[in-house]
């Protein structure tokens, strides 16, 4: 466990709310999370289940209305974003925390050229004037590994991968302590993920940053993070180390996660004709009508009248490894 | 075999020059057998499924279809030829017709080639609706009330209900998430146990390729740059770019440590292609020859086929 002194950000009970014409839509449903200093820390989970919305309150960006923080704290080293003024919450944006956005695509402006786009931040935040902010632009760009000759180029001149460092490298401009990175590769081709997974590792070392790494993509967090979080519908099912969560995965949709991925060793053993995935049955529940008990106990293999009585409480399972389940350890789990 | 494709090519036109979206690709598949295409966005793996199937025309080379060559066919018999090959596109949210129900989406190509008398055309929605698992009361619904995994159930349906003997399936479960990419994944590898499809499996995902091909061809820039069982390209990948391709998959093991191979920069222009091999220039062994004679494809192994001039040399 990360000593306390050490906590850069500190979620405490965060709920958000979207309202939409179906109904009160439950996103994030009291989620507990902290990030310690150069650390990287994964939420995972699948389409819907609140990732970006986590992230998204951090930097008070959640669009209000329809979205709506109900309840929680965002503590950034001590003090409660939540309850930071705007101009006050300008000047964390883009400075001390920092966001990437999945798709590299729509997320540059296509009129600036790209060294304005990150000289920008500069200007705004470190009051430096155009033509130093030009200086610490270039070096930016070398720092992802573009040529700072491409300064005056534009968006559409460069390639998604280089898009993707662009955006990365805005995020970086002014050495953020925190970098929050929303699927950074999934637009990206895998030899293309390659080299930026590579590059945000290296900065990560020499930078010192923490990063919240969002991603649907478990062999991602295998390779980046130190923690990992499960999300759900909302809410962290099992949370701890990475090698907590991999190695003694507890909770029944961890479980399932992993199940479904084709397996490359099992493909090499199995018998073509063999061949099935294990596929979690049924779908997410309805964000508008989520049940007071566990949320995954209508698809869970291992459900039981217990499950559906009251909200289910995330236990230690040791060392910090959280697991939001009353029936684990699953049952079978050692075969 | 049931399709043959020989030398087959297809360049655009563009302002820049021709684009060389598929450049000399064969192959053959047979029946109850499944041809994984992998390769970049960019690689020409979609042009490629979409000539196959007549949705583009060929620039040049053969297509043969039961033996019979398809290159080149009339209207009439392309529509009958359609029955035998159909296609399962990527996006689920742009492929179907939002205005058209499930069973409306379904009937479609019954209507069209009357191979169903219209009284029984209800009997034969319901039962494609069960083997693809759609419940029955969503019979009625419209596209837009379903999630991605049924969606793509309706696209699998659509293409199923002329029971068809090859299907292209071009990145059928790119847009999902993983639970439901799984039930769609078992669905195709059921389906094909059970009617014998051939499918030509067109993803950028190297880990699902593995898990449903028997083969898989590795494209780049227009051209198969290597071709094996599967479970053998996995083992002794050969080629360069195959070998960067297979070591940049993230594995979801924290033990698992492999030396990564990062390829130089990105994919080049396809439009006007310089001579010689294609990948010389993010190879990391490229010699001064790569970039003046154009590797063939070589057998170096039974049923392994690798366009690379050293292939054999790194063999170790």
């Amino acid at each position: 466990m990360k000593k306390e002194s050490e906590i850069l950000l500190q979620i405490r009970d965060l709920s958000v709310e979207y309202q939409t014409e179906d109904g009160i839509v439950k996103a994030v449903n009291g989620i507990d999370l902290n990030v310690g200093k150069g650390e990287t820390v994964g939420l995972v989970g699948e389409t819907g289940a609140g990732k970006t919305t986590v992230a998204l309150s951090i930097l008070r960006l959640i669009p209000d209305p329809p979205g709506r923080i109900v309840r929680g704290e965002i503590l950034w080293k001590g003090k409660d974003l939540l309850k930071e003024s705007i101009p006050e919450m300008q000047k964390i944006r883009g400075d001390h925390i920092s966001m990437i956005f999945q798709d590299p695509m729509t997320a540059l402006n296509p009129v600036h050229t790209i060294g304005e786009q990150i000289a920008e931040s500069v200007i705004l935040h470190q009051n430096l004037h155009k033509k130093e902010a030009e200086e610490a632009a270039k070096k930016t760009l070398e720092l992802v590994g573009i040529p700072k000759e491409r300064y005056f180029d534009y968006p559409h001149q460069f390639s998604g991968g280089m898009k993707q460092r662009v955006v990365i490298a805005i995020a970086l401009a002014c050495n953020p302590e925190l970098l929050i990175a929303d699927e950074p590769t999934t637009a990206l081709d895998v030899t293309i993920q390659a080299q930026i997974l590579e590059m945000m590792n290296q900065l990560k070392r020499d930078l010192g940053m923490s990063v919240i790494m969002i991603t649907h993509d478990l062999g991602i967090v295998a390779e980046m993070c130190d923690r990992v979080a499960v999300v759900y519908a909302g809410q962290i099912v099992e949370w701890g180390t990475t090698r907590q969560v991999f190695k003694n995965t507890y909770h029944p949709y961890t479980l399932g996660l992993f199940g479904s991925l084709p397996d490359m060793k099992a493909a090499d053993e199995q018998d073509f004709d063999e061949r099935r995935l294990k596929p979690i049955s049924g779908m997410m529940p309805d964000p508008t009508k989520l049940p007071d008990w566990c949320h995954f106990a209508e698809r869970c293999p291992y459900r039981t009248d217990e499950c559906e009585k009251d909200p289910i409480p995330l236990r230690d399972f040791g060392d910090g490894h959280l697991v939001r389940c009353r029936r684990c350890p699953v049952p079978g789990k050692e075969e | 075999m049931l399709l043959e494709v020989e030398n087959l090519k297809k360049y655009f036109q563009t302002p820049g020059g021709n684009l060389h979206a598929v450049d000399g690709v064969s192959f053959a598949i047979d029946t109850g057998k499944t041809l994984g295409v992998v390769g970049e966005s960019g690689c020409g793996k979609s042009t490629l499924g979409r000539v196959i199937l007549h949705l583009l025309e060929p620039t040049g080379g053969k297509i043969l279809f039961e033996g019979e060559d398809i290159t080149n066919v009339g209207k009439k018999k392309l529509k009958e030829l359609q029955r035998s090959m159909q296609i399962i596109f990527q996006d689920p949210f742009s492929s179907l017709n939002p205005r058209m129900t499930v069973s409306e989406t379904i009937r479609e190509p019954l209507l069209i080639t009357k191979l169903v008398p219209k009284d029984q055309i209800d009997r034969k929605v319901k039962e494609m609706m069960d083997t693809v698992g759609l419940a029955q009361r969503l019979v009625n619904s419209y596209p837009h009330e379903l999630d991605g995994g049924r969606r793509q159930r309706i696209g699998v349906a659509r293409a199923l209900v002329l029971n068809p003997k090859f299907i292209v399936c071009d990145e059928p479960v790119s847009a999902l998430d993983v639970s439901i990419q799984a039930q769609i994944i078992n669905l195709l590898l059921d389906l094909q146990k059970e009617r014998g499809f051939a499918y030509l499996f067109i993803t950028h995902d190297l880990s699902v390729v593995k898990y449903v091909s028997h083969d898989i061809c590795v494209m780049y820039l227009g051209q198969l740059v290597e071709k094996s069982p599967a479970a053998e390209l996995f083992r002794r990948p050969a080629h360069p770019y195959t070998q960067a391709l297979l070591s940049a998959i993230p594995v979801p093991d924290v033990d698992h440590r492999q030396e990564r191979i990062l390829l130089k920069g990105e994919l080049s222009s396809p439009i006007n292609p310089k001579p010689g091999c294609r990948f010389a220039a993010r190879c990391n062994f490229a010699k001064p020859e790569c970039s003046k004679k154009e590797p063939e494809l070589k057998e170096i192994a039974p049923g392994h086929l690798v366009a690379c001039h050293f292939a054999e040399n790194k063999q170790a």
